[in-house]
């Protein structure tokens, strides 16, 4: 384990370099951030003029910070940057997070020239994140990237490596809905020190770390990623988003072969070959990470869908069997017993598993997933309750709001019994096709619905769709980590 | 200085290997090619027929022509000497100045073609390409690529990885095809990448099924001559 990662990520004594003391700029908006999120050690912002900020004295320049510190956040105008990183250093910072831009992405030579300058200052023995990045998020040390003052402090098993800070912020904020828990999150940048091949390095060891996630667009040295990926997918999984796929700028070539080979195609097999699970988008991605810190391990192939009516039936079929994913029809006594716990008529006890009837009493789902559990080519069940339809209910049952009609908790409830008595997971999928405005309340159970079922290790999806790809992602990672190809 | 094929065509200021040469370099690691002989001198075509029997192929074979079929310049199914006669004329005629000879070389019989190759990608070096042989390999862009050097895993793999695969299986009474011979070649393909930095970019296409093992029928070698060769096809 590498010392000075652990000084990075859990720094106790952190200089924020470039703190004014109003308006809104990135010094003083992640320094209050990093209050706001209770970040655990000490915080020493620092600017010429001085003064104060919170209750913080801003020392006027980074010599001046009692004793060493182990970190620095910095925020000054780009020509200041290799001075203030030299003082860090000096300091005996660890590593120092850059927010400010104007370096290579301005395209122009004195960008280039100070970008240079940040990284021979780098190589004399302080690791740099950025320049042009959102920084770290680490919740357990409290560690933010801007603007994140009320990211989550549940810590999880998910790392999150991008190359986008704009992608970063977003699965922070996207993840505290969803359920997803974050080990540590970095926003790279520009990338002159750390970057993709040595995050995921350090990351395949990190013990905090189960899941590796990852947004690139382009990587420095491909043969060196590669190796560390090939690495890293036989002990954790990984997944990748690649930025920038298109077809563009077919270089003029005498063979067939090189033609071929457009960026996208290549990439794609790399990845594969490396043992990649890859996404093509950050929803997808953010799928794939939520089923891989819930679900057990395992190749999953065969699955159930249990729901309440409406025309899942056939296009479960449909969906699951893009997703290399199969609905093995029940039959036998299996079918049987399914069968005789759902109402009828017009109930179907095959696979899907329709209840035909949108209040599905929370017993009934959880008998039938039971029943359904039983059969060996199951491996998963995905349970669909309809809840928005108990809005309907509570108009006719004259019930005050759509709350005191929808046992929310008693069907996540069900979905975890019937879980633990089978060996099986259970996802659950809350589609919600009432969105108007008149509908927000509709959205407000939704989401405490979501958070019932996450409370008890149940991944929550919007669609079959995104279920059936999350699952199928889940199983490709575990059949790597198996030792086993696709 | 290597006295190989590779080092004559850079010392000679090509950068590509003609079909003829890129087979020699193909089959001394062990690929299968077909069997052919390159006829410089209209007298020597009889004695070339006969060796390679009939019905044979005749195609114009030079550094300068990387695309052959496009210009007419291919002759197959030669079932006579009299109609190897005429095609030689015909292609000795259509290849004007071009350097070079005509292929004789034997038909294979086979009613799958697919495809094998090589490119270097600029961030991941040398990849190797598996994919449908023939037009489809433009039409349906039906490939795969692994980066060398290949396992025998990476190369089982990218066979099941184009949409076609089920063309490797025993269809409409066609033999399955040898998996092991042709993981082989695809292997190979990218140990030569490997080996010589020289070499820029392979096309085996097509690479024909012949009783379920795959034999090269054409091919094609670029070399990285640092750019300094100015003839390109």
């Amino acid at each position: 384990m590498d010392l000075s990662f652990e000084r990075i990520f859990h720094p106790r004594r952190v200089a924020v370099a470039g703190v004014s003391t109003d308006g809104f700029g990135f010094g003083r908006g992640i320094l209050l951030s990093l209050l706001e999120m209770g970040f655990e050690g000490e915080l020493f912002p620092v600017n010429p003029r001085g003064g104060e900020i919170k209750g913080l004295k801003i020392y006027p320049a980074i010599e001046d910070i009692p004793g060493e510190i182990d970190f620095a956040v910095i925020a000054v105008a780009a020509e200041a940057v290799p001075e203030t990183l030299a003082a860090c250093r000096r300091k005996g910072a660890a590593g120092a997070e850059i927010l400010s831009s104007g370096f290579r992405e301005t395209g122009t030579e004195k960008g280039a020239a100070l970008e240079e300058a940040v990284r021979v200052e780098a190589a004399r023995g302080i690791r740099v994140i950025g320049p042009n990045c959102f920084g770290i998020y680490c919740p357990k040390s409290g560690l933010t990237m801007l603007p994140g003052p009320d990211l989550s402090r549940e810590t999880g098993p998910v790392a999150f490596v991008s190359q986008s800070g704009g992608h970063a912020i977003d699965l922070a904020f996207l993840g505290k809905a969803v359920g997803i828990r974050f080990s540590k999150m970095i926003s790279f940048g520009n990338g002159v020190d750390l970057r993709e091949t040595e995050l995921l390095k350090y990351l395949t060891t990190d013990p905090e770390t189960g899941v590796i996630a990852m947004y690139l667009e382009g990587v420095t040295d491909g043969d060196a990623f590669f190796r560390a990926l090939d690495e890293a997918t036989r002990k954790k999984p990984v997944v990748i988003y690649k930025g920038g796929l298109s077809e563009a700028g077919q270089r003029a070539v005498a063979s067939h072969t090189a033609s071929m080979g457009g960026q996208a195609l290549i990439w794609e097999s790399i990845l594969r070959q490396a043992g990649a699970v890859q996404t093509a988008s950050m929803d997808e991605l953010a799928g794939a990470c939520l089923a891989l810190s819930l679900l057990p391990r395992r190749p999953y192939r065969g699955v159930t869908v249990v729901g309440g009516g409406g025309a899942l039936g056939v296009a479960a079929c449909d969906t699951a069997e893009a997703y290399g994913l199969q609905l093995p029809p029940l039959t036998g006594e299996i079918f049987e017993a399914v069968q005789a716990v759902l109402p009828k008529p017009g109930s179907s006890a095959a696979n899907p598993i329709d209840i035909a009837n949108p209040y599905v009493p929370p017993q009934t789902l959880e008998k039938a997933l039971t029943a359904a559990g039983q059969d060996e080519r199951v491996d998963i069940q995905i349970m669909v309750p309809l809840l928005y339809h108990f809005k309907a209910l509570a108009a006719m049952l004259g019930l005050p709001s759509i709350k005191e009609a929808t046992p929310y908790e008693a069907m996540a409830e069900a979905g975890a019994r019937a879980a633990a008595a089978t060996g099986k997971p259970v996802c659950a999928v809350l589609p919600n096709p009432r969105r108007t405005l008149a509908d927000l309340d509709v959205e407000v159970i939704l989401r405490e619905a979501r958070d019932s079922f996450l409370k008890r290790g149940i991944p929550v999806f919007s669609s079959l769709a995104e279920a059936f790809s999350a699952v199928r992602h889940a199983a490709r990672a575990a059949r790597r980590l198996e030792g086993h190809p696709d | 200085m290597r006295d190989d094929v590779v080092s004559r065509a850079l010392a000679q200021g090509r950068s590509i290997l003609d079909e003829h040469e890129a087979k020699g370099l193909l089959s001394i690691f062990g690929i299968p090619v077909t069997r052919e002989r390159l006829v410089t001198k209209k007298k020597d075509l009889a004695a070339a027929v006969r060796e390679v029997g009939l019905p044979c192929a005749l195609k114009a074979c030079s550094p300068a022509i990387a695309h052959k079929t496009e210009l007419d310049l291919v002759r197959l199914n030669i079932a006579s000497l009299a109609a190897a006669a005429r095609a030689y004329a015909e292609i000795r005629q259509a290849m004007g100045d071009a350097p070079g000879g005509v292929l004789v070389q034997e038909m294979v019989s086979g009613r799958r073609e697919l495809a094998a190759g090589m490119t270097r990608d600029e961030q991941f070096g040398p990849c190797v390409m598996f994919g449908l042989g023939g037009i489809f390999t433009e039409i349906l862009k039906d490939v795969s690529f692994r980066k060398a050097p290949l396992t025998r895993q990476d190369a089982l793999a990218m066979m099941d990885e184009i949409r076609g695969h089920r063309i490797l299986e025993g269809v409409r009474g066609m033999e399955p095809v040898d998996r092991e011979r042709l993981a082989a070649i695809l292997m190979t393909v990218g140990a030569i990448a490997t080996r010589d930095a020289r070499i820029k970019e392979i096309d085996i296409n097509p690479l024909i099924v012949r009783r379920g093992t795959p034999v090269a029928a054409d091919a094609l070698i670029v070399l990285d001559d640092g750019g300094r060769a100015t003839k390109r096809p």
